[in-house]
Order: structure tokens, then C-alpha cells, then sequence
């Protein structure tokens, strides 16, 4: 259990800051208005 | 009429236009309108009557800010004019908070696990670019992905030890 906890912790804490930092980004540069 | 009754009355009549738009994107559309205002101001380094009277009316008359949002003008109107935008709320809309924002939810994710997308998120939550259903999407999605099955894991995992 130890193991699996540390594994999905460096796997999904990185991959959610990651997807989340690239919706944001894609907002921002969608953001742009006419 | 001094500078920021100025200001006041250029909002409320932004509001009184804004009203066949949800309440939600109204508060938004004048909080943007403000910060706008204000970057303007203050890259013009003055908040006098004439400065004031300067910024506002590049911005456009509030009607044509509701037309572009209800995207039935399809010409620019003063709200998006580039000249009347400072710098740093033009183009892409990138700002130091938002540089610091998506660092900490990507490299901070890595050097500071927990920690560091959390603190992301507070970059997030205080930056005007972003609107309040992008943040609310971006923070769910580290808290489904991230925090949520960290707790659960930690909860089995004491309830499993004897």
C-alpha cells in the first residue's frame, strides 16, 4: 500500500497541476477578444 | 465631477446596459472593466479628470462593451481596443501572477507535491484574467485528480492498519 500511495502520488499531483496549468493556458490564450 | 465619480458612473451605466446578461458575467464583464481602467490609469501615471475622462473614452460607450459581449458587433469596440489596454492586459492576457500560477501548478506539482499546486491555486483564485468557471474547472481538476484520492488512499489505508 505504501508503495502504491507514493507511486500515485508523483503520478497524479504532477499530471493535475500539469492538465490544470494547460486548461488555464489555453483559456488565457483563447481569451483573446476580437 | 471628479475622477473616480467618473469612473463610477462609466460602471453604472456598464451595469444598467449589462442587464440582459447573467448576474454572474455582469459582476465579471465590471470587475474586467475595472481592472482595465485602473491598469490604464496607472500606466498613465495620473488619475486626473482629463486622464480619467481619456481612458474611458477609449474604452467605448458601455453599449458597445454589452454588443461585443453579446458578440452582435463585430467591430471593435474601445473595450478591445489595443491601444487603450496596457500591456500587460492585452494579447494573451499573461501577468506575473499568471506566470506564477501555472508554475506552481506544473513545476511546483513536482518540487512541492500537495503543496505546491495548492499554493497554484490561490495564484489562481487572485488573478482577474482567468474568469470564475475557469478557475473552478482548473481547481477541480486538481482536486479530483490530486488531493481526492490521496485522502481516500490515506483513509484505507488506516482504516486497513490494525
Amino acid at each position: 500500500m505504501d508503495v502504491s500511495l507514493g507511486a500515485l502520488l508523483i503520478l497524479l499531483v504532477p499530471l493535475a497541476g500539469i492538465l490544470a496549468a494547460i486548461y488555464l493556458m489555453v483559456a488565457l490564450i483563447r481569451r483573446r477578444r476580437p | 465631477m471628479d475622477a473616480e465619480a467618473l469612473v463610477h458612473d462609466y460602471l453604472g451605466r456598464l451595469d444598467f446596459a449589462a442587464g440582459s446578461l447573467p448576474p454572474s458575467r455582469r459582476a465579471e464583464l465590471a470587475g474586467e472593466v475595472r481592472q482595465h481602467i485602473e491598469m490604464a490609469l496607472a500606466e498613465a501615471g495620473a488619475r486626473d479628470e482629463v486622464t480619467v475622462r481619456n481612458v474611458l473614452e477609449r474604452l467605448g460607450p458601455p453599449d458597445e462593451i454589452i454588443a461585443a459581449e453579446h458578440g452582435s458587433d463585430a467591430s471593435s469596440p474601445g473595450w478591445a481596443n489595443v491601444a487603450a489596454v496596457p500591456a500587460a492586459a492585452r494579447g494573451s492576457g499573461w501577468g506575473a501572477v499568471e506566470i506564477v500560477a501555472i508554475l506552481l501548478l506544473t513545476l511546483g506539482a513536482v518540487w512541492l507535491p500537495i503543496i505546491g499546486p495548492l499554493l497554484g491555486l490561490i495564484f489562481v483564485w487572485a488573478s482577474a484574467r482567468w474568469t470564475n468557471r475557469q478557475k473552478l474547472i482548473a481547481t477541480g481538476i486538481v482536486l479530483v485528480l490530486a488531493v481526492l484520492p490521496v485522502i481516500l488512499l490515506l483513509g484505507l489505508q488506516s482504516g486497513s492498519t490494525p
